[in-house]
Parts: structure tokens; sequence; C-alpha cells
């Protein structure tokens, strides 16, 4: 197999059963050697009766990004009419995404209801599968939920993948075996009546094959994952010591809290859920003054109720590991829906002044490694420390080496905590003023050393001041830890291609892969443009990010926001003017909007493109919070 | 700030080392918060605690204060907050002895919803809430408990009728409710000691007064009002609890002393790992198998 496919699941959400098939299929291809993407899970918080849709990438070699919208098979698993849409039954599926199906592609589609025109997409050269699925599942197997085999089945026969059923009956058997054999064979039976009908349609149509083919890789016993964003944040807060985690259910952090809820007590940690967000972060804070490496995580709404509290990590000298999965705001905004623009709140929340540290993974494995590098940092400058994902990096999926992980550790490192020993020779000032603007800490529960730790105005003891030398001593102290972190801990920008003399992507946070698939598509065309990538983004590294910027022939930052959030951060901090690629309406970036983008700026001279896209909309759902 | 080995220093005098000096306390002369601090520290030293052992929570008001004011490790977080913060330290270290030591505005007004919940997850808290109807730092505006044993025939939204601290608790699932008064403070110190000895959260309200900012509930007045729970009263029913706050209410009365207590089972819980040696070697392989 030489071609990358991008599959597309739609269906009604919680009835057709679209993660299902999509968890299958992708674990399935993960274990036959394939690479699987999936980076725009889509979603929405009705529970029931939404559209939803999961559109795969699927590749013989790691796929770059998720690529365009554009789709070469797309399975529509709803089935029953829909009163609301008078010409057409329950096709959401087909309509909104079969504009975006490629010329020649495949449709699968539930038929059980009937067939459906679709004479505009046979035109297009599209090969239509109707498959009735529910009604093979319900009338002669007689089990609804195995409707989902029916269509995976069919899937696999497209693909010519499978074809003797050994994968599937190896998952089917760890999943149902210790409920039964004959689950394990009907499920079998299933796909295989999934089978037999597509045969049925490729006979009658005199089609030899759909285009698209399926073959396993060997791996050479490398074992591979399919891990989503929020588990490697969880996995990667537990490798680094976390055993605190606090939280409040909220798109998209909910995942986090139930991987830790999972895990935590299996590594002798624990997990609250608190009554609400300043539950959550206060309790957080007392484990974290307690001594134990803690980490909360919510999204915009959660993260605004828990400001008050990141001063007090910052004047009380708190670590504490602060996740943003930010969501389209403002207010409950878009809860499922994707959006960056929380950087402005992150670098300036709080009143006053006081140190944090803001990191921004860009990938899965980011968010694996960052979360380390946060923990570690949360606990050397004893400050907040917050790591921006976004609802994209939250639920992206995707195949991993196993060996990405266990190479990966940076073992929990502890500087700075005083020993008894220590304290009974030199005794204690929580706050003492250091070059460094770091402090010894020492836990409760020390002989002979007590703490005394404030969020109000304080002196080295910590004991409430005002004096005006105190308090200025004081405060330099704090904001030192930033000179510290600059020159210790910073990381520039990550370049790809040469930023001097040529137009500059920059970008921060998950739209890299996106970036970097635009940047290989334009030097196709002959244009040749950089990328540059910030995942450091407070305290912001001028000294390193200015440098590599200062030379280039455009600088266009692309991000996810109205107001171009990273972009006014660059001209501020660097002086360097910018054009920006903005898209806010809930959709990832798309590599042809960033081509788009750049064409429009290079060529007709635009300061700014601002992506927006026809979706046909027919059922619109009515979403919550 | 070190704390002096114990043998040289009489246990009660270890709670005034590292603490802000007695002629440098910012409390009104007269401040009803005077009279907790000195009950805290009689009951601490009757408890033989040492000052690392203990976790001092204060709150955010004059009352909060108070943790400046005593040896021992302490925080001083948001307004409202102690219960969470408390919460979380006795998650990680249910060793410490942690007593949380704040207002009635800090506890039932912004901080109610750490309140309520307190009750309810039961750490094993002690709050004292110095109760003085008032908020003293921001200059003597109404709080929660305010107008306590006012005549109120009508009101509005703008000033409701005072609030009952000991029923909420009660409703909430404390298991441990009680009260004080920093006219007695040899009383305070009992109710103290049995309530930071409670497995789990246990709630005294302290009334305090306030003597610049509440002209009304004075010593005078509370001398007035307050009695003490009689001893045939039985702590451990609940609706005997109700029962006694019914009959102190009919009767004008505020009771004092230990109106609920009643442990709970609670599951056993270790310290959670902190250092590097507790945490090397973690095995990433039983989350690695379910993603395969
Ligand atoms: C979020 C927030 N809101 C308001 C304040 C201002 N404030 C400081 S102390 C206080 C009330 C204190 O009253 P109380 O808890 O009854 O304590 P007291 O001073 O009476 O002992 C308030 C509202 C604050 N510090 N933080
Ligand atoms: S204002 Fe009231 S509560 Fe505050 S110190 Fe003075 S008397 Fe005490």
């Amino acid at each position: 197999m030489t071609n990358r496919l991008k599959l597309l699941v739609g269906g009604v959400q919680l009835r057709d059963g679209v993660g299902t098939v999509v968890d299958v299929v992708g674990r399935i291809l993960t274990r036959a050697g394939l690479y699987v993407l999936a980076n725009e899970r889509n979603y929405a918080s009705t529970i029931y009766g939404a559209h939803q849709f999961d559109p795969l990438v699927i590749s013989a070699t790691p796929p770059l990004s998720h690529g365009d919208n554009l789709v070469d098979i797309l399975m529509a698993l709803e089935f029953d009419a829909n009163p609301d849409v008078p010409r057409q039954p329950n096709r959401d599926t087909i309509l909104r995404h079969g504009p975006h199906l490629r010329d020649g592609g495949v449709l699968l589609y539930d038929s059980s209801t009937g067939e459906v025109p679709v004479d505009d997409l046979v035109a297009r050269g599209v090969k239509v599968f109707p498959l009735p699925a529910r009604q093979i599942a319900l009338r002669e197997l007689r089990r609804e939920v195995v409707k989902n085999m029916v269509v995976t089945g069919a899937l696999f026969r497209l693909l010519e993948f499978d074809m003797d059923q050994a994968y599937l009956r190896q998952l089917l058997e760890e999943r149902f075996l210790r409920k039964g054999r004959e689950l394990v064979d009907l499920n079998l039976e299933a796909a295989r009546r999934g089978r037999e009908v597509i045969e049925q349609v490729l006979a009658a149509q005199g089609w030899r094959d759909v285009g698209y083919r399926l073959e396993p890789v060997p791996t050479n016993g490398e074992r591979r994952l399919l891990v989503s964003g929020s588990e490697a944040l969880g996995m990667g807060a537990i490798q680094a010591g976390c055993r605190f985690y606090a939280g409040y259910p909220i798109t998209p952090a909910s995942p986090l809290l139930a991987f830790m809820e999972r895990w935590l007590p299996r590594y002798q940690g624990r997990s609250l859920q608190g009554q609400n967000e300043r539950e959550s972060i206060r309790a957080a804070l007392g484990a974290s003054l307690a001594g134990v490496r803690a980490m909360v995580a919510s999204s915009g709404p959660g993260i605004s109720l828990k400001v008050e509290e990141f001063g007090l990590a910052g004047a009380g000298e708190i670590p504490l590991v602060v996740v943003n999965a930010q969501r389209a705001g403002p207010s409950t905004g878009m809860p499922t829906k994707t959006e960056q623009a929380d950087l402005r709140m992150m670098i300036g929340a709080g009143h006053g002044d006081f140190p944090r540290i803001v990191l921004a993974p860009s990938t899965l494995e980011e968010c694996y490694t960052m979360i380390q590098e946060a923990f570690y940092l949360a606990d050397k400058y004893q400050c907040p420390v917050f790591v921006l994902t976004d609802l994209t990096l939250a639920e992206v999926r995707k195949t991993v080496p196993e060996a990405f992980f266990l190479e990966h550790r940076m073992p929990p490192h502890r500087e700075g905590v005083l020993t008894e020993a220590e304290l009974r020779r030199d005794g204690y000032r929580r706050y003492a003023i250091t070059e460094s603007g770091i402090s010894p800490r020492i836990f409760p529960g020390t002989r002979g050393g007590i703490f005394k730790v404030s969020g109000t105005e304080h002196d080295e003891f910590g004991f409430v001041t005002t004096e005006p030398p105190k308090r200025a001593a004081m405060m330099d102290k704090r904001m030192r830890k930033l000179e510290t972190y600059l020159q210790e801990d910073a990381r520039g920008p990550q370049v790809v291609g040469t930023p001097r003399g040529n137009p500059v992507l920059v970008g921060w946070g998950s739209t890299k892969p996106v970036l970097l698939e635009a940047r290989e598509r334009l030097r196709a065309d002959g244009l040749d443009v950089a990328v540059v990538h910030l995942t450091h983004l407070w305290p912001f590294p001028t000294h390193l990010v200015r440098p590599v910027l200062a030379d280039a022939a455009a600088i266009i930052v692309c991000e996810q926001n109205w107001s171009g959030q990273l972009a006014d951060l660059l001209q501020e901090r660097c002086l360097l003017p910018t054009r920006r690629i903005l898209k806010y309406n809930g959709r990832v970036f798309y590599v042809s909007d960033i081509i788009r983008g750049v064409r429009e700026i290079l060529r007709n001279g635009a300061t700014e493109f601002r992506v927006s896209e026809f979706v046909p909309v027919t059922v619109e759902a009515h979403e919550g919070d | 700030m070190s704390t002096k080995p114990a043998a040289r220093t009489p246990i009660s005098k270890v709670w005034e080392e590292n603490a802000v000096p007695r002629h440098r306390i910012q409390w009104c002369p007269g401040c009803g918060d005077y009279a907790v601090l000195n009950a805290v520290k009689m009951a601490l030293t009757r408890l033989e605690l040492m000052p690392h052992e203990v976790l001092l929570i204060g709150g955010i008001g004059c009352s909060g204060q108070i943790r400046n004011y005593l040896n021992g490790n302490a925080l001083h977080g948001t307004h409202g907050g102690p219960l969470a913060y408390a919460v979380g330290v006795t998650m990680a270290n249910p060793e410490l002895r942690v007593i949380a030591l704040a207002g009635d505005g800090d506890t039932f007004a912004i901080g109610v919803e750490n309140f309520v919940h307190a009750c309810r997850r039961d750490p094993n808290v002690a709050l004292i809430v110095m109760d003085n109807g008032v908020y003293g730092l921001t200059t003597g505006q109404r709080s929660p408990t305010g107008g306590l044993g006012q005549p109120q025939e009508e009101f509005s939204e703008e000033s409701p009728p005072a609030f009952n601290p000991l029923r909420l608790a009660l409703a909430a699932g404390a298991t441990f409710v009680a009260q004080s008064f920093s006219g007695d403070p040899r009383h305070s110190a009992d109710v103290y000691v049995e309530a930071i000895e409670h497995p789990g959260f246990a709630f005294v309200n302290d009334f305090s007064p306030c003597v610049t900012y509440n002209k009304f509930n004075t010593y005078d007045w509370f001398k007035q009002h307050v009695e003490l729970v009689p001893p045939d009263h039985d702590p451990a029913d609940l609706q005997a609890a109700f029962r006694l706050l019914d009959d102190f209410e009919a009767r004008g009365r505020l009771p004092l002393g230990v109106i609920y207590r009643r442990p709970r089972r609670k599951k056993p819980q270790q310290r959670l790992p902190m250092w590097d040696h507790e945490l090397a070697d973690v095995d990433l392989e039983p989350m690695l198998r379910t993603f395969r």
C-alpha cells in the first residue's frame, strides 16, 4: 500500500457507535503496523442525537498531519428517517461531509430504511455501497449492537484487509471472551455478513476493487500504541511523580480526570473530583504544600474560576502544575470545539505580578515529555506552571511506538528541600532572599523546622509585612526566578527550514503538524517557507526568538483565535511586524487553509487572512455547555 | 526558624516561639480572638503536640492572623479557602494535625461551598471559626451570622435573617459540631481538645466578639445568652442534636459545648509518596498495556 487514506465515520452521537467503530478500526490497523492519526474528533455536548464524526488518517508511514478536510471513504452510520429534513432521511453525515468526499471516493452507508439518492456523488465518480447494517443486526442476528461489526466487516472488505478475520477475532476475544465464546462468534458473524453485502455490490456493479487497499506492515517486533493526548498527559504526569490530581468535570479536560481516577490509586496516589473549580485547585495546593507533586486541569470557564489561586501559588511559592485544555470561548463558548484563545489569559491571569511559566506542547509526544518538564520546573521554581493544550491535542489519538514512552522518562528530581541536619545548622526562613530568587523548601512534619506560607505580602519568615523595603525586596526576589529560568531552562522555538530571507509560518500548540505539511506543499510548489514553533511561551524567551525571526521575509503567525494572541505577543516582545492567518470557527486548521492564507498574504499583500468555510448544516443540534 | 529541642523548653512556651511577639499582635485590645489564641495554645499544650506536627490554616480576616501568633507550620491562602486546602493536605499526609482557623465571613459567606463539602468529606481537620457577626478586617460589614439575637419581624434580600452554622453543619453531615465562647477560654480549650482529637472533620463555632464593630453581640450580651449544653445530652444522637438546637432557640439561648459527635468509618490512607526514592522506577507497563 502506498497511498494514504482518510476515512470519516459519522453518525448520531451515542446511538450509532461512531466511537466504537473508530476504536476497533484504529486499534486493529495499529496492530497491523499501520499509522493512525485521528486528530479531529468531533462530538457535541448534547448527549444524544447530535451529529458526531471522527476522521482517521491511515498511512503506512507516520502521517505529517491530518491534512485537509477531503475524505476518501465516508461511512454514514445513521439509519432512520429524520422528519426535520423532508427530502432526505437522516443523512447528516452524507450531507455534511459528502461535499468533501474526494471524486472517485467511497461512500458506505446504512440503508436499513431504504436507499438514498446520491446522484451528485455518483456523478463525481463516488462508489456507493448501501449496507442495511442495522437490519442485518436486528433481523438476522437479533442483536442491534452488532451493527457496528457489520459495518466494520464491510469496511475491511472494501480495504481488502483482514479477510481471514484474524485481527478482528483476536481483538474480540480480548474484549468478550470472558463473557462467552458465543459473543465473539456473533460479532465475527456480523462482520462476515457485512463483507458479504459488499461482495454483492461489487459484483453487481462490476467493480474489481474500490481503489483503496490496506496491507499489514511488518514492524520488526516494534510495539505500537494508539494513545490520546489526554492519556499521554496523564501518563507523563504519573511518570513525573504527580501523585495528587484534582479536577472538576469540563470538556475537554474530563478525560484527564478519568485517567487519573483510574491510574493514580495504582501508583499510591489519589485523585479528587472537587465540588467546584476552586475546591479542586485549593486541594491541589494543599497537597503540594504537604510535599506531593500535584496537578489540576480544566478548560476556559474553570480556569477563570481558579485564577485567584494562581496568585497564591505565585506569592506563596507553592509549586503547582495547571493544565488548560483550551476550548472555544468566551464564556461557555463552544465546549466541544477547538480554539487557542487563552494564551493572553495564561500569561496574565491574576492580579499583581508574580512568576509563572507557560508551556504549550505541540504534539501528543510533547504532551508526554512537557508535562514531565512542567513538574520539574514547578518544583524548581516553586511557582505555578501552566501547560496549555487544546481540544485537538486532548482528543487526538495517534499511533506511537511504545519505546517512545519508555525512552522519554524524566525521573522526578527534587532540589532545594532542606534536611533536618541543615535546618539545625542554619535555621529556616521560608522566603530567604536569594540571588536566584529560589528559597529553600521544607515539608511540614520536618522536625526542627516550621514554615509560614502566605499569599499576603510577607517578610523572609513569612510574616505579614507592608514595609516598603521588605516588600520591594520580596517582590524582586520572586520575580528574579524568571531571570534564572530564562538563563537555565527556557527553550527557543523549534525551527524547520531557513527563516532568514524566507516567509516564516509561526505557530504554537496543536497546529504544528499542519504548518509542517503546509510547508512541504508550498515547497513542492516552489515557495520556500520555514516553520517556527513556540512551546515555551512565558516568560517570553525574547533572546531566543528574536534572532530567529529578525531576518525573515515575512512573519505569518497562524493561530486559532480571533485576535492573533501570539502575533500580538511577538510584536510586543520582539518588535517585529507580523501578519496573521486566523481561524476560529471551531474546526481545526486544514493544510489548505494555511496555503490559501499564505497566498493571500504574499501575493495580494493581505495583512491577515481569516479562514471561513462552507459547512452545509441540515440538522442543527442544540448543544449544551 | 527552628524549634529548640523540646527538653529545654516547656511545651506551653513552645507555641510562642517563632511567632509574632505578643506586643505586635494586631488585634484591637479586647478582641475575642485573644481568648481563642490562648485556648488554642492550651489545647495544643494539653495534647502535647509539637509545632512541626501541626499545620495551621488561617482564613482571611482579623481572625486568620492567628496563624502568625502561634508557632507551627502555617498557610495563609485565599478568602474562603482554608477547608479546601485542608482537604488536600490531609489527603496528602494524614499524619499531620491540621487546624483551620477562620472567620465567620470567610467560612459561611465566600467559603460556604468548602464548608458544606468539608462536612461531607470529613477530612481529619479541626475548624475553629471565630464568629463575630461582622467582617472585622474590612471594617465591620455584616457577615452571614450578623444580626444574631436581634428581633427581626421583617427582612429584605439585603439583610436576611442570621445564618445558623450549627444547623447547616449537622444537615451537611458533619461528625463533630460544637460551640464555645471567648468569655470562657478554659471551656473553649476543652472543646478544642476534643475537636482536634476527633478523627474527622470537627467544627467549633466560637463566639469571639468584635469589640470595635459589633456593638450588639458584646461579651455582656453573650454572657446573658449562652448556656452550657446539659450534661444529659447525648452527642451521638443526631435527632437529639437538632432537638437541642430547637430547644435553645425557643428559649433565646445559645448552647455551648459539644452538640454532636460521632466518628464515621473512614478508609485508612497512607501518606502519599513525595520523595525521589519513593517515586523512582515508575512501572509504565500496566498503563502501556491498555493501549496496545
Ligand atoms: C476574594 C476576596 N474578597 C474579599 C476580600 C476582602 N476581605 C478581607 S477579610 C474579609 C472578611 C473577613 O471577615 P471574617 O471572615 O468574618 O473575619 P474577621 O475579620 O471578622 O475575623 C473580606 C471580605 C478578600 N480578601 N478576598
Ligand atoms: S476589628 Fe474586631 S475582629 Fe478585628 S481585631 Fe478588632 S475587635 Fe477583633
